[in-house]
């Protein structure tokens, strides 16, 4: 290590003077090509995956007639997959292109091991192809952004840390530039932030290959989620291209970069904040309110963190206007930057309670975010490969008139999808919270709020189909560039003299302008600090550099852990809140593969408007056993927090079948196949016991699961046919059927809470005697 | 890689005098609104803390909820107070079109996916009809909200909403008989007498109001037991 022998040599010049002998070395380009290529390719796929959402919402029939193929392509299963697939496959492979390329000129060094480099860029695209295959076949942990299952989080794991990370830190070892630059520190925090946020919320307990459950349940799960899942956004899709955007843009503007003082204070104090904003994913929920307030106050103190980004890259480009006109590449980087901006003031706006109360669970969110992975990564990505097309395959451009068109049609595009998107959030939230003058619901039925807003999703999908072709422009660019390239590329020699290890003082600078006035010596040494001299010696200690960023994310992280884990008052347990019964944890994983959690929040916030529409707000203890926690981030639907009770279960029949059967116009797409599809019985064991191996209090259910789970899809057969409804679906009896154990499910949410704790003869005549049976009746309804 | 050896224009901030693969930067200080604002929302934070996690009451989640839930309902049911479940109040709010409108509000919100938004049946059975399976009287629609019926196939309501919303959801669903839906599903169960007029209940309330105007200090406690079990119409009411 580059940091291990002190020098005792502290005379002027002599971290100059630390150097070995001269060094040859080539930079490795074949590897930044692949990850290239494989954006492009991956941004076409994500992009048409998030089209075909789209229009799934508008048309939620759409793919029923093909039949078994048509189950695995609702919008509940492809959302996911198009979240996944443009964060990781698109996003991902083009941090990585950026990383790969700039980091070895940075540090004057090729990268340090070109196996890992081909291990990480085909494990990953593996990874993603795995993610494409398992997400349609409802294989899923359900934790928006971790959706994947556990052996593909091992691989994730594996390929992040052993081949990706390894390489790029000990590229930072061997390197032969002394100072590391600010786009390296974005690296650095990425690389160890991501890991830790992805193995620490991806903590499971495995019920075979394909299935899991969370070790955190409830509240702690929705916790580390969204630690998890804010910081995927921080440490993802931020630092990353804030460390793209800090390499490439003076590199396309040929500009000096604005200010180095506000690169370190931009990048401490984002890394350092951002990692506690999480909680604001949940105000109102049932998480302790502290933790919503610390969400809300590091949310607004991130702003000007964020904005000294915006501002480094923007007023780089002072002197630099006249080529912006020009060159496409510098307007995908002003528009992007532009977008960061934005999307940097809202994320501390939409942070702050009382806003968050209104767009919250609306459309909204989608927009913004849209703003954000559209305007800010699409447009810095488009940008850097513009940038590197013409320099990775040493040839011209093919088209820069297409590239142009690309910027334009792309621009246009995010437009017209956020701004109807942004009006059909504010038109949601306003229609669900609206009373009139003697305080009552204005919109009581929910489906009159989805429906005034389809116009906005039909015109989103336009915006959506020209961002998506300025995508395939590229993709032809790219191409024909590549069409073009030499029979043989170019890898020419550089030279430099090797690094010898230093740990002396940082050499003074320019003198400083207070020497020998008459300032106090404290003056002096404040005037020092400022100079950030400290700082410098800090970036030319990777290993120093990488533990500082770990602490400074570690510590912000355990401040908000440790008492949300530890403190059992932050979590009220309900006496009365039991965990599933064997059919309902079947019916409960039913709904967690179906991806129900993309369209059905279960998570009633403490507001009048919404206890009158959907009935008590939610409580801490009420998802002790939920494993993973379903709280959901989006209402499409209507809530299901207090489902159960709510519906018969007949009701809940014919909706699976078709739900415009009992709720004309609605936009959920038919379940036809739950009514087809048998359950598996068997397997109940396992994932009772899992659950019981994670605290649920299981008994008889241990050894009896599958006739238990038998006898009350019995019951709720009954039901059915008591109401109205058949006993044999095609050639399926009711009680086998996948939707009975989905209908135990939904019938037993929320109801625990008004559960009588003990069997008191004095409670209420009507209730039903006590005993088990009580379990078996409120469960079935 | 090259150095830059641009010319550096004498009005240009100075440099910090380094280069990384020829990116250099500028020794720009910190912009002052940048600075200033980023104190200021630290500042923020350090005031909002205390002012709602001191634990001063009325400040938490929790406790507004529960005023404004509070207001919402002074705002609701004040003109009325709270509802006495029995049959006069049934027909005397299904008789007050304003009451109606608020019934049919909290039935929009949770029956119409059953009983169609115009009652005419879904899952659930007509309710425009003369013809019921469970209701032999008006006081019976109040009953089967609370309790529910047909083995859960309609569900109990009593813990869903309060009182008088069971009550005004009640007598909404029992105006809606005789209307004319757009699709009616076929009848089912018995034809029931219809529903009492409101003359009957008004006699008795104009009696009961003229002896409480008599005698202020006689509570209805000593009223006489009727066959519709009337228990008492609050005197603030008007009616």
């Amino acid at each position: 290590m580059a940091v291990a022998v002190p020098q005792a040599d502290h005379g002027t010049g002599s971290l100059e003077a630390s150097v070995g002998e001269v060094e040859t070395y080539q930079y490795n380009d074949g590897i930044t090509r692949m990850f290239v290529i494989a954006t492009v390719a991956w941004g076409v796929i994500a992009m048409t995956v998030g089209l075909t959402v789209a229009i799934l919402m508008v048309l939620p029939k759409l793919f029923y007639e093909l039949g078994p193929l048509g189950e695995l392509l609702t919008f509940g299963r492809l959302r996911p997959l198009h979240t996944n697939a443009t964060i990781f496959a698109f996003a991902g492979n083009a941090i990585f292109a950026a990383i790969y390329y700039s980091t070895q000129r940075l540090c004057k060094c090729r990268m340090w091991s070109d196996t890992l480099g081909l291990l990480h860029f085909w494990g990953w695209q593996l990874i993603i192809v795995a993610a494409a295959v398992t997400l349609p076949l409802g294989i899923t942990q359900s934790k928006e952004y971790a959706e994947l299952e556990w052996p593909i989080d091992i691989a994730i794991a594996v390929v992040w840390v052993g081949f990706f990370g390894v390489n790029f830190l000990m590229t930072l070892v061997t390197r032969r530039e002394r100072h590391m630059y600010v786009a390296l520190w974005f690296y650095i925090a990425t690389v160890v932030t991501v890991a830790l946020l992805h193995v620490f919320n991806n903590l499971v307990v495995p019920v075979g290959w394909f299935k899991s459950y969370s070790i955190y349940a409830g509240v702690q799960d929705a916790f580390m989620q969204w630690w998890y899942g804010h910081n995927a956004v921080a440490f993802f899709l931020t630092t990353p291209f804030l460390g793209l955007m800090y390499y490439f843009l003076p590199k396309a503007a040929e500009r000096p970069v604005f200010s180095y003082k506000l690169s370190i204070l931009h990048f401490w104090s984002l890394v350092f904040i951002y990692i506690w904003a999480g909680p604001h994913h949940l105000h109102y929920t049932a998480l302790p309110e502290w933790a919503s307030t610390m969400g809300m106050l590091f949310s607004l103190m991130l702003w000007m963190p964020s904005w000294g980004g915006m501002i480094n890259g923007l007023l780089t480009l002072r002197g630099a206007w006249h080529k912006v006109a020009t060159d496409p590449v510098l307007k995908f980087f002003v528009v992007g930057i532009t977008f960061y901006g934005m999307a940097t003031f809202e994320g501390p706006l939409l942070s702050i309670k009382s806003i968050n109360a209104l767009s919250h669970y609306t459309d909204w969110t989608i927009a913004h975010v849209h703003s954000g992975a559209l305007g800010w990564n699409g447009m810095m990505t488009f940008g850097m490969i513009y940038w590197l097309l013409p320099r990775l395959f040493q040839t011209k451009l093919w088209s820069v008139r297409m590239a142009t068109w690309h910027f334009w049609v792309g621009t246009v595009g995010i437009l017209v999808y956020i701004i109807p998107i942004y009006a059909a959030g504010l038109t949601q939230g306003l229609m669900w919270r609206e009373m009139d003058e003697t305080g009552r619901l204005v919109y009581p039925d929910f489906l009159e709020t989805v429906q005034t807003i389809i116009p906005h999703w039909t015109i989103r999908i336009f915006g959506g189909a020209l961002f998506l072709s300025g995508v395939v422009m590229l993709a032809i660019n790219t191409l024909m560039t590549w069409m073009s390239r030499p029979a043989v590329y170019e890898n020419p020699t550089y030279s430099a003299p090797r690094l010898l290890p230093y740990n002396g003082p940082e050499p003074a600078g320019k003198p400083s302008p207070l020497e020998g006035k008459p300032v106090l010596e404290f003056g002096k040494k404040v005037d020092q600090f400022a100079r950030m001299d400290w700082h410098r010696s800090w970036e030319r200690l990777p290993v120093k550099f990488t533990v500082l960023t770990l602490g400074a994310v570690v510590v912000a992280s355990l401040f908000e852990m440790i008492p949300t884990f530890l403190i059992r008052s932050n979590v009220p347990t309900i006496a009365s809140v039991k965990p599933y019964t064997p059919l309902e944890l079947a019916g409960r994983d039913i709904y967690v593969s179906e991806g129900c959690y993309n369209c059905h929040s279960q998570m009633i916030r403490p507001i009048v408007a919404e206890t009158k529409r959907y009935g008590d707000y939610s409580k801490p203890g009420e998802s002790v056993y939920d494993r993973p926690f379903q709280w959901g981030s989006r209402r499409i639907g209507p809530d299901l927090a207090r489902e159960g009770g709510r519906q018969s279960s007949f009701w809940h029949w014919v909706h699976f079948e078709d739900p415009e059967q009992v709720s004309p116009k609605s936009v959920m797409p038919i379940y036809e196949h739950l009514l087809v599809n048998e359950l598996d019985f068997k397997q109940i064991t396992d994932r009772v016991r899992a659950a019981h191996f994670l605290g649920a209090p299981y008994d008889r259910e241990l050894e009896e699961a599958p006739e238990m789970a038998r006898r009350q899809a019995e019951e709720i057969a009954a039901e059915i046919v008591s109401q109205g409804g058949p006993v044999k679906y095609g050639d399926t009896l009711v009680m086998n059927t996948q939707a009975v154990a989905l209908i135990a499910y939904l019938q037993r949410l929320g109801v625990d809470l008004n559960r009588p704790v003990t069997p008191e003869p004095v409670a209420e005549p009507d209730a039903a005697p006590a005993g088990e049976d009580v379990e078996v009746e409120v469960g079935g309804g | 890689m090259t150095t830059d050896s641009r010319p550096t224009d004498p009005n240009e901030p100075p440099l910090v005098g380094h280069s990384f693969d020829g990116i250099q930067e500028y020794d720009n200080p910190l912009p002052g609104w940048w600075k200033w604002l980023f104190v200021g929302t630290i500042v923020f934070s350090l005031l909002y803390w205390p002012f709602f996690h001191s634990g001063a009451p009325g400040r938490s989640i929790e406790e507004r909820f529960s005023i404004a839930q509070a207001e919402n309902m002074r705002l609701q049911f004040a003109e009325i107070g709270e509802l006495k479940p029995n049959e006069e109040t049934l027909v005397r709010m299904m008789n007050d079109p304003g009451w109606v409108k608020v019934g049919e509000s909290i039935y929009r919100g949770n029956c119409a996916s059953c009983h169609g938004i115009d009652g005419g049946g879904v899952v659930g059975p007509n309710l425009a009809d003369d013809h019921y399976k469970n209701v032999r009287d008006i006081s019976d629609i109040l009953r089967i909200v609370q309790v529910g019926a047909a083995a859960g196939a309609m569900p109990a309501w009593q813990n869903r909403l309060q009182l008088n919303e069971q009550i005004l959801v009640s007598s909404f669903v029992a105006s809606l008989r005789g209307t004319t839906p757009a699709s009616p599903k076929p009848a089912e169960g018995n034809v029931i007498p219809p529903w009492p007029s409101m003359i009957e209940f008004e006699t008795e309330a104009e009696a009961e109001a003229a002896e409480a105007e008599m005698d202020p200090l006689l509570t209805t406690e000593a009223e006489p037991v009727t066959a519709t079990q009337i228990e008492d119409v609050p005197a603030s009411d008007g009616s």
